[in-house]
């Protein structure tokens, strides 16, 4: 089986076809930013991109990706250089326990390329995929108008 | 809790440092006496105490007791050392104390950190600038008094200036000073400022290090299953069908149920579900939340545990009473309860995301202290009944904590699990165990009841409150009532009670505040202007009067209502208005401000922060959540039934910080007690209707 993940090709190997996307990326690619956080796609902490839409990887069985490209929190920065939505995040001192925060700027990135300037109500769509209990809510709003030059 | 483990100095550390420590008090004297061992750390390292170490490449490694749960430790601590030790912010590195009794108990809950910090860290850092200033003095060959310290390098009064990095040698070989000496308010340059939080980076490149992602060679995964009523043992099972898997390694019995360990945590989770589990339920299995209101009503009229009264608070007269119900809440941290152990030749070692190292590092030393061999540990525990390095605990980042951390039955699961295996083993709970296996926020019943004057003020005012592990902490208010008189009926717990951020004065506070203004409306009062008639003048007045008259520049559009509360929880005041807006019979609220005042700000965009965070956590318990249980069983078990707040219901939120230098006080918490009674005041300004059970449902 073969997966494209942050631009390389990579081969599954051994790997029970059933396993979900969030568990090949930590179990068996050490990709750990992706987090588990419900298992039942609610709480979106384990968002990646699929072909670039935003996806809970929890329910998502490995088998059924043959050929998709997937990008997570680790292929987002070139080098050393972070990604705008990223850097947005430090800007604005984002994050508390930062636990849903792979999965909040993975959707922000999808949301922002779809449309660099999303109205309140396609923000509001958007980012209520995602939970955080520490309530960094206000300040992923102000990262993002920020970032759609509001 | 348990607090049973006792630190006592290490003997061979503390004759070391005791000429040292002449004079100070026992805790500063423990904690200063690292200093002898700095010749056993990396070669060139300057560590005047177990906070600080000077690296010869400028990085000043500040090492910090507190457990980072997003409220902000790996910043705020390190402030405090940077502003006494005076180097740039750019230079400081975070690391983690591990277990040594130079730290004390480690324990983070009840918004303790910055209290506990405030002085001792910046001792620390005091005393690594004093030494690096009399270093510098005897490299010149000039008195100290001529030196002064700055952005990590010393310079004198001739324009000459040397780095810290020149000095750690002689710095080293110099004696502590007797004492610390502590810049006033006035010269701070690191306290009050909006400094960015260190552990930001981390945690937006995927970076960060959670107890979930923690990875060692060799390690295997584990999930357990609890009895589903509490108080339940495992009677049989069958693992046929979970052993079909080649990565299911191995399923057994532990004392809190049933473990299944595997190659892979998607392995181990998935074999749990096809396990077939006979359980033998226990003496709870009929225990029902509805009815548990109803017994905790009845409860509420026989001996109380604790009263506390003030006048003469003898029912008479007609009186206005109210009764509120508050319901269990679970702590529903984003990262579920895991914990990883590996026992490592006759070392113990876990890594675990906990509130409390030292809770967990007692519960190891508990489980295993009859089962391992540990020689010379063994012996020298006999002897000095003291601390055991045969065991390490290195706490993780956690994602989130709320409380729910304090307790390490996670942490206890672990080792018993790990305990069969000489590879490292995590383990992970499911989300549906992670629900259906806190330590829950109390049931609450509260009976309050009230006289009111001629003037339509109170003079007499009684509250009751029972529930399981209940305390009257956030009872008493400060409003002035002649005659008062509360009552705690503390139940035995029948479920998991734990602390959940602000314990007590969560529920005490909602039925303090509400029914002030049940009896503002009741005497046909305008209720903030009714509070703050009830309320003496100090620092919760001024937050509440700060509070009003931003509300009232704002104004309010048509179709909108303000609920005002106020509390003094934690060593901080805060005080909170909800503004809720009617749309075509429909509910949603929209605004919330907040004021606080929370003595000296170390740094005020965390306090911001934590007043945000207060009021989402609040608003998820207020409005949208509850833990409910029939037959035993708790009826909820992931995010689509307890449902959290989302981006989408969150509104707009205003934060305003008082200038005080007052000692500082608490912040995790004290944001979280005026939320609910606020929202229940806007509903009461809306609908003319009191709030009498929590949740407040809006649609």
């Amino acid at each position: 089986m073969r997966l494209r993940i942050n631009g390389d090709d990579v081969e599954l190997k051994q790997i029970d076809p059933e396993t979900p996307l969030l568990w090949v990326l930590r179990d068996h690619l050490g990709l750990l930013g992706t987090k588990y956080g419900c298992g039942i796609g609610q709480c979106g902490a384990c968002t990646v991109l699929v072909d670039g839409e935003p996806t809970p990887s929890c329910l998502l069985p490995v088998s059924g990706l043959g050929g998709a490209s997937v990008e997570t929190i680790e292929g987002l920065a070139d080098g050393e250089t972070l990604h705008p939505v990223q850097q947005a995040w430090i800007d604005e001192q984002v994050p508390q326990c930062g636990y849903c925060q792979s999965g909040q700027i993975m959707v922000t990135v999808a949301l922002l390329r779809r449309n660099p300037r999303p109205g309140q109500a396609e923000i509001d769509t958007a980012m209520s995929r995602v939970l955080c209990r520490c309530g960094s809510y206000p300040r992923i709003r102000k990262a993002i108008d920020k970032l759609a030059g509001g | 809790m348990n607090q049973g483990t006792s630190f006592r100095p290490d003997r061979r550390r503390f004759l070391k440092a005791s000429a040292a420590v002449a004079g100070g008090s026992l805790l500063i004297g423990v904690n200063w006496n690292l200093q002898a061992d700095s010749d056993e750390g990396v070669a060139g390292v300057f560590r005047p105490n177990a906070w600080v170490a000077v690296h010869p490449d400028g990085r000043v490694e500040i090492t910090v007791a507190e457990s980072e749960m997003g409220q902000g430790p790996y910043t705020l601590m390190p402030m405090l050392v940077a502003e006494e030790l005076e180097v740039p912010w750019s230079s400081i590195k975070v690391s983690r104390a591990g277990i040594d009794p130079v730290y004390g108990f480690q324990l983070t809950g009840g918004s303790t950190s910055i209290k506990k910090g405030w002085v001792l860290l910046r001792e620390a850092g005091a005393i690594g600038r004093q030494l690096l200033l009399e270093a510098a003095a005897r490299q010149w060959g000039i008195p100290v008094q001529r030196c002064r310290a700055r952005d990590g390098r010393v310079f004198d009064d001739q324009g000459r200036s040397i780095d810290y990095s020149r000095l750690l040698g002689i710095a080293a070989t110099l004696d502590l000073p007797e004492k610390a000496w502590l810049k006033p308010p006035e010269s701070f340059r690191v306290i009050g400022q909006p400094l960015p939080r260190t552990d930001v980076p981390d945690k937006v490149s995927g970076r960060a290090v959670y107890g979930i992602d923690v990875r060692l060679p060799g390690q295997l995964f584990a999930t357990v299953i609890h009895p589903p009523v509490f108080g339940g043992r495992l009677e049989s099972f069958d693992d046929r069908k979970a052993r079909e898997s080649a990565s299911v390694v191995d399923v057994f019995e532990i004392d809190q149920g049933l473990a299944i360990v595997a190659r892979d945590s998607w392995s181990a989770l998935q074999a749990a579900r096809r396990i077939g589990v006979t359980w033998r339920d226990g003496d709870r299995a009929g225990f029902s939340s509805a009815d548990w209101a109803e017994t905790l009503r009845d409860y509420a009229s026989r001996e109380p545990d604790k009263v506390i009264s003030s006048g003469s608070p003898e029912p008479s007269g007609t009186l206005i009473e109210a009764e509120y119900l508050q319901p269990f809440q679970a702590h529903l941290t984003m990262e579920p309860m895991n914990c990883t152990v590996h026992f490592d030749d006759g070392k113990l070692r876990i890594w675990a995301p906990t509130q409390s190292p030292s809770l967990a590092y007692g519960s190891a030393k508990r489980l295993t202290q009859n089962k391992l061999e540990r020689g010379w540990h063994k012996l020298m525990n006999r002897v000095f009944g003291g601390y055991d390095d045969s065991i390490e605990v290195n706490t993780t980042l956690l994602g989130g904590g709320f409380g729910r951390r304090l307790e390490q039955d996670f942490v206890e699961e672990a080792i018993q699990i790990a305990a069969r295996f000489d590879v490292p083993v995590q383990l992970l709970w499911s989300r549906e165990e992670d629900v259906q296996h806190d330590y829950y926020h109390p049931m609450t019943y509260h009976r309050l009841a009230a006289r009111l004057d001629a003037n339509g003020l109170p003079d007499l005012w009684l509250h009751d409150v029972a529930g399981g592990g209940v305390s009257p902490s956030g009872a008493r208010h400060g409003y002035r009532i002649a005659n008062q008189r509360i009552r705690s009926f503390n139940f035995p717990q029948r479920v998991p009670k734990g602390p959940w951020r602000s314990v007590s004065p969560h529920f005490n506070v909602f039925a303090v505040e509400h029914f002030i203004d049940e009896l503002a409306h009741k005497a046909g009062r305008d209720p903030l202007g009714y509070r703050l008639g009830l309320m003496p003048e100090g620092r919760l007045k001024h937050c509440l009067e700060t509070l009003a008259s931003r509300v009232a520049s704002d104004g309010l559009s048509a179709g909108e209502k303000v609920g005002y509360a106020a509390a003094s929880t934690f060593d901080s005041h805060v005080a909170e208005a909800v503004v809720l807006r009617e749309d075509r019979g429909r509910f949603r609220v929209v605004r919330v401000y907040c004021v606080i005042d929370c003595g000296i700000v170390i740094n005020p965009d965390i306090v911001r922060q934590q007043m945000e965070s207060s009021i989402v956590f609040g608003l998820t318990a207020a409005m949208l959540t509850e833990i409910t249980i029939e037959q035993g069983r708790v009826q909820q078990s992931n995010f689509d039934d307890v449902p959290a707040l989302r981006f989408e219901q969150t509104p707009e939120i205003v934060v305003e910080i008082i200038n005080s230098q007052e000692k500082p006080g608490g912040l995790g918490e004290p944001g979280v007690p005026p939320l609910a009674p606020a929202l229940a005041n806007a509903w009461l300004a809306a609908t003319g209707k009191p709030v009498r059970r929590l949740p407040l449902r809006l649609s």
